[in-house]
C-alpha cells in the first residue's frame, strides 16, 4: 500500500514536470557548474556577469563555455589520473617524465574532445617508450606485470566489473618490458611470435574471441570490448561521468556493476547509455547533457534531486588559495632528483600523486595507489574542521590578504564589504539578513572594520555553503 | 588476592585467544636519514679508522659487556632499561624503499600500500581509545615521502602538530593559534551559527565543531603547554627541537596518547659526516636518556614502548675522498635500532654483526619482526589482518609470513611466547 502511494506522489511530481519553484536560482547553478566542471570557484566579475545576463538559454551557454575552458579540460583530466593512478613513485612508479607525457596525451584526448572508445584503444594498443609514446604508461604503471592483472584493472575501469573470471587475461600475454639504456626509460613491446594458446578464448559473456598467430592479441579483445554492440561498456563511461557530476552512482559504485546491484534508475541510465552510443561516443555532449538535466538543475535535496557534497580536496585548498590570494607552492622531495611547481599551481592541475601537502592530505586526496573511485574521501572530519578553525596558516593568509586588504582601504561601507567578500567566496551577493547580522556583529563587539572583514571572510570559509558543492 | 585475579583474567584471554596487552603506547624517535649504527649502537672500535672514523672510542655501559658511541656518555649510564638491535636488515639503500620497510614492516613487494604502524595501531584502537587527543600523533611532522594511512586511507594518518616545540611558545597547527583568543573565537562561532542556514549535514558538522571548541580550549590544550615544566626538567631533554619533543612525547603519553612519532631530519649525512655528528648525537643522547629515564621515573616506561632508529643505517666505510670528505653513505644490509619499555627487556643485544659491521653474523631481523613485536606488546595480533578496499583481508605484516628470510619476532627480549597465538 506504501508502495502504491510513494508511486502515485512520485508520478505526480514527474507530471508537473521541472517547475520553476524546483529549478535551482541561477547562483546556485552557477557555483554548481562550475565547481563541478573546473573545480574552481568563478571570479566574482564572472558571477556578476551571469546574474545579470537575461539570455534565457544562459545555463546552456555557460556549460559549452566551461566544458572547452582550460580548468575545464585540466579538471576532467585529474579525473583520468585518480582512476588511471597517474603517479611518479610506488607503487605506479612512472616517474616524472612518464608522467608529464602521460598527462600530455589525456589533456590532448579530453581538449580534442577524442570519443571514448577511440581514447580506450588509444590506451589498451599502446606500446613502446613510456617517455615518447605516452599512452603505454598504461602498462607500466603496475607493480605485478601479469596478463591477469593487466586484465583485472582493464575490467574494472571499462566493464565495472570487480571479478573477471573469463580467460581473456590471454590477449594480454604477449605484453613484455625492455629497458633502455635512458634513465628510466623503458619500452612496452609485444612479443608477437608468441605460441597461440591452446584453449580457446570465451568471454563471460559467451563471446568467442579468434587470436591470429603473428599478431597483436590484444586487437580482438579490445575490438570486442568497444563495439556499439558492448552495451555495458558505454553505460560504464556513462554512469561514471553521472558519478563524477552527483558523487554517486545510477549504478553505484560506479565500478561495481553485478547482477544483484542494480540500477537505481533504469530508463535514466537507458536514455543516457542511447544518446551516448548514438553521439559516437562523445564525452563532451555526454557530461552537456547531463550538466542541463532537470537533475542538476533542480534544487538541493530534500526540495530537489541534488545531493550536496563535500568539495575535493584539491577544490577545497585551491579554493582557499583563490578566496584569500595566497597559494600554496607545490614541490617533492621524490623522486630525487626534485620537482618544483611554478607559483600559482593549482593542486587540480599537479597531476601527479607523489606531489602532496599535509593541507591536502588532511582533506583526504587520492594517493592513487588503485583504480577504485571510492578511494577518495571527501568525508567531513573533525581535524579538517580543526584547521579551519584555528590554524595559524590559515589565519595568516586572511591576515595577509591583499584583497582584504585593497577592498578596506578605500574606506568602504560594511555593505560593500560583505558584498565583495561573498561574491568572492560563496559566488553571490550578501543578503539583506547578512548584512544585517554583519551590523550587528560589528556593534556588539566594537572591532573596526578591517577585522570584522577578517571574521566574515574566516566565516565564510568555515561554513558548509563553503565547503560543499549545493 | 589481586594476582589471583589477575591471573584468572589472564587464563580467560588466553582462552579467548586475546593477547593481553602489555604496552598501552609507542613512542618512536625516528632518525629521518638514516644514522650511522658505528657511531651509535653498534662500535667498531678495532676495526681500523676506515670504519671508526674520528670515533675511535666507545663508552662501557652500566651492563657488562655491552659497549655503545664514545658520543652517547648519558645512554650508557642506563643500559640496563633498554636493549639493542644490532642486525636490523632490509637491504635497501634508498630512502623512499627504507622508510617503506621501517614504517610499515612490508618488504614484500606486492604493490599493496601497506599503512604505516603508527597507522594500524591507531585503526586498531579506534574503538577502545576514545581521548580528545588524535590517537596517533607526529611530532612535528609525519615523513611525508609514504603515505601514511596507506590502504587505511586519510582517517589513521597521523596528527601533524607542527610547530616548534622549543620555541618560548609551541603552536600546535589547529590547537594554539597565538592571534585569535578565546573571546574572539567565541565571537566568530556566534556569527557562524548565526549565518548557516543552510541544512547541509547540519548537525553532523556542528557536533565535530563541538569536538574542536573542546580540543582547543578545554584541558588537552595544556599538554602541549611545556611552560608546565620546570627549567630543569627541560633543560635535561635539551633545548633542541628533538629533546623538547620528547619532552612532549611523554606529556602525550601520560595523557593516554596510543603513538607518538618523534621525528628528527638530518641524518642523512653524506658529507661531513663527523662535524653534524658532533653536534647532533649530544642532543639525541641528552633527549633520549632523559625520555626513558623520566618514563621510568613516572611509572610509564613498564606501558611505554620506546623505539630509536631510521630508515638504514650508514656504510661502515667512512668516506674520505671529495666531494665527501668524511661522509657515510646509505646502508640499509645492517643496522641498529634501540628498544626499550612496554615489555621489551632492557640490557639485552639482539644479533651480532661483523667484525668491519658490514655483514649479519648471527640473528638478522626484519623490520616485520620489530614491527610485530610492538603489535604483539600492544594486544595486536601480528599474525592478524585488516580489510583492504578491492583485496579483502590482507595479513597485517605479510613479510613475516615469509619464511624465505631468515628471522622472527624478538621473543629473546621480551616475556611473549609464540604459543600466544597457537
Amino acid at each position: 500500500m506504501k508502495r502504491i502511494w510513494v508511486f502515485t506522489l512520485c508520478l505526480a511530481f514527474w507530471a508537473m514536470g521541472a517547475s520553476a519553484s524546483e529549478r535551482c536560482r541561477d547562483e546556485v547553478f552557477f557555483r554548481r557548474a562550475h565547481l563541478t566542471v573546473t573545480g574552481a570557484l568563478p571570479s566574482s566579475q564572472e558571477c556578476i556577469k551571469f546574474l545579470n545576463d537575461n539570455n534565457p538559454n544562459k545555463r546552456s551557454a555557460l556549460v559549452d563555455r566551461l566544458l572547452k575552458s582550460e580548468l575545464g579540460i585540466k579538471y576532467m583530466q585529474m579525473h583520468w589520473g585518480d582512476i588511471l593512478r597517474i603517479k611518479s613513485e610506488f607503487p605506479s612508479n612512472l616517474w616524472p617524465n612518464g608522467v608529464q607525457a602521460y598527462n600530455r596525451w589525456i589533456y590532448e584526448q579530453l581538449l580534442n574532445n577524442v570519443p571514448y572508445d577511440q581514447m580506450v584503444r588509444g590506451l589498451l594498443l599502446s606500446e613502446g617508450s613510456n617517455f615518447r609514446s605516452p599512452a603505454a604508461n598504461f602498462y607500466r604503471g603496475f607493480q605485478k606485470r601479469t596478463p591477469e592483472n593487466f586484465y583485472a584493472n582493464i575490467n574494472l575501469l571499462f566493464l565495472g566489473n570487480r571479478n573477471c573470471e573469463d580467460n581473456g587475461a590471454l590477449c594480454f600475454s604477449q605484453i613484455k618490458f625492455k629497458s633502455t639504456k635512458e634513465w628510466k626509460e623503458e619500452i612496452v613491446y609485444l612479443d608477437i611470435h608468441k605460441e597461440l594458446p591452446q584453449q580457446p578464448i570465451r568471454l563471460e559473456d559467451g563471446t568467442p574471441l579468434r587470436l591470429e598467430a603473428d599478431s597483436d592479441w590484444r586487437e580482438a579483445y579490445v575490438e570486442w570490448l568497444t563495439s556499439r554492440d558492448n552495451r555495458r561498456f558505454a553505460e560504464v563511461m556513462v554512469n561514471r561521468m553521472w558519478y563524477w557530476v552527483f558523487g554517486k552512482g545510477i549504478v553505484h559504485e560506479p565500478d561495481d556493476w553485478r547482477k544483484d546491484n542494480k540500477p537505481s534508475n533504469p530508463q535514466l541510465l537507458n536514455r543516457l547509455t542511447d544518446h551516448f552510443i548514438k553521439s559516437g561516443f562523445n564525452m563532451r555532449a555526454l557530461m552537456k547533457r547531463i550538466l542541463l538535466s532537470e537533475e542538476f538543475n533542480s534544487k538541493m535535496a530534500p526540495e530537489g534531486f541534488y545531493e550536496p557534497q563535500r568539495l575535493p580536496a584539491e577544490v577545497i585548498v585551491d579554493a582557499i588559495a583563490s578566496v584569500t590570494g595566497i597559494w600554496s607552492t607545490y614541490s617533492s622531495r621524490v623522486p630525487e632528483p626534485f620537482t618544483f611547481y611554478p607559483p600559482r599551481t593549482r593542486a587540480t592541475h599537479l597531476g601527479d600523486a607523489t606531489v602532496s601537502s599535509s593541507e591536502l592530505e588532511l582533506f583526504g586526496k587520492v594517493s592513487r595507489d588503485v583504480s577504485l573511485e571510492s578511494q577518495r574521501n571527501n568525508s567531513t572530519t573533525a581535524r579538517q574542521l580543526l584547521y579551519l578553525m584555528n590554524s595559524s596558516v590559515l589565519e595568516n593568509r586572511i591576515r595577509k590578504s591583499h584583497f582584504l586588504n585593497n577592498i578596506c582601504k578605500e574606506n568602504p561601507s560594511l555593505e560593500q564589504v560583505a558584498d565583495a567578500i561573498t561574491l568572492r567566496t560563496l559566488s553571490r551577493r550578501a543578503t539583506p539578513q547578512e548584512k544585517q547580522l554583519y551590523k550587528e556583529y560589528m556593534e556588539q563587539n566594537n572591532l573596526p572594520l578591517k577585522e570584522v572583514a577578517i571574521d566574515i571572510m574566516w566565516m565564510q570559509i568555515n561554513s558548509n555553503e563553503f565547503l560543499y558543492n549545493h | 588476592m589481586k594476582r589471583v585475579y589477575l591471573t584468572i583474567i589472564l587464563a580467560l584471554g588466553l582462552c579467548l585467544g586475546v593477547n593481553a596487552q602489555r604496552a598501552k603506547s609507542v613512542i618512536l624517535v625516528y632518525l629521518d636519514g638514516g644514522p650511522a649504527q658505528t657511531d651509535t649502537f653498534d662500535p667498531k672500535p678495532e676495526a681500523g679508522r676506515n670504519i671508526y672514523g674520528n670515533y675511535k672510542g666507545v663508552i662501557k655501559t652500566n651492563v657488562e659487556g655491552i659497549e655503545i658511541g664514545e658520543k652517547l656518555p648519558l645512554l650508557a649510564t642506563m643500559a640496563d632499561k633498554y636493549s639493542l638491535i644490532r642486525t636490523m636488515t632490509h637491504g635497501s639503500n634508498a630512502h623512499e624503499t627504507g622508510h617503506y620497510a621501517m614504517i610499515t614492516g612490508d618488504t614484500s613487494g606486492s604493490g599493496v600500500v601497506y599503512p604505516s604502524f603508527g597507522a594500524v595501531i591507531s585503526y586498531m584502537k579506534r574503538d577502545s581509545y576514545n581521548g580528545i587527543l588524535p590517537c596517533y600523533i607526529s611530532l612535528t611532522s609525519a615523513n611525508s615521502r609514504f603515505n601514511e594511512g596507506g590502504f587505511l586511507g586519510n582517517e589513521y594518518k597521523s596528527f601533524d602538530t607542527g610547530g616548534k616545540p622549543e620555541a618560548k611558545e609551541y603552536e600546535v597547527e589547529g590547537v594554539v593559534n597565538k592571534q585569535v583568543n578565546r573571546q574572539r573565537m567565541e565571537q566568530r562561532m556566534s556569527l557562524l551559527n548565526n549565518f548557516e542556514t543552510q541544512p547541509i549535514d547540519k548537525h553532523h558538522i556542528d557536533s565535530l565543531r563541538g569536538v574542536n571548541m573542546e580540543f582547543i580550549w578545554g584541558d588537552s590544550r595544556e599538554i602541549f603547554n611545556l611552560q608546565e615544566e620546570s627549567d630543569s626538567v627541560r633543560q635535561r631533554y635539551g633545548k633542541s627541537r628533538l629533546g623538547q619533543s620528547c619532552l612532549v612525547a611523554r606529556r602525550l603519553v601520560e595523557a593516554g596518547v596510543p603513538f607518538v612519532n618523534v621525528r628528527t631530519t638530518g641524518w642523512d649525512t653524506h658529507k661531513k659526516h663527523f662535524q653534524k655528528m658532533n653536534t647532533m648525537l649530544p642532543e639525541l643522547d641528552k633527549a633520549l636518556s632523559a625520555l626513558i629515564a623520566d618514563l621510568d621515573a613516572r611509572g610509564l616506561l613498564d606501558s611505554t614502548i620506546v623505539l630509536c632508529g631510521g630508515e638504514f643505517g650508514r656504510t661502515p666505510a667512512v668516506l674520505w675522498e671529495a666531494p665527501w670528505n668524511g661522509g657515510r653513505a646509505h646502508f640499509g644490509k645492517v643496522f641498529s635500532y634501540l628498544v626499550a619499555g612496554g615489555g621489551f627487556h632492557g640490557g639485552k643485544v639482539v644479533g651480532k654483526s661483523s667484525e668491519t659491521g658490514e655483514k649479519v653474523l648471527e640473528r638478522p631481523v626484519r623490520p616485520c619482526d620489530l614491527i610485530g613485536t610492538v603489535y604483539q606488546l600492544m594486544g595486536i595480533d601480528p599474525y592478524g589482518t585488516l580489510p583492504h578496499i578491492s583485496e579483502g583481508n590482507l595479513p597485517i605484516l605479510p613479510s613475516l609470513l615469509d619464511n624465505s628470510k631468515e628471522g622472527g619476532l624478538l621473543y629473546e627480549i621480551t616475556d611473549l611466547k609464540t604459543k600466544d597465538y597457537e
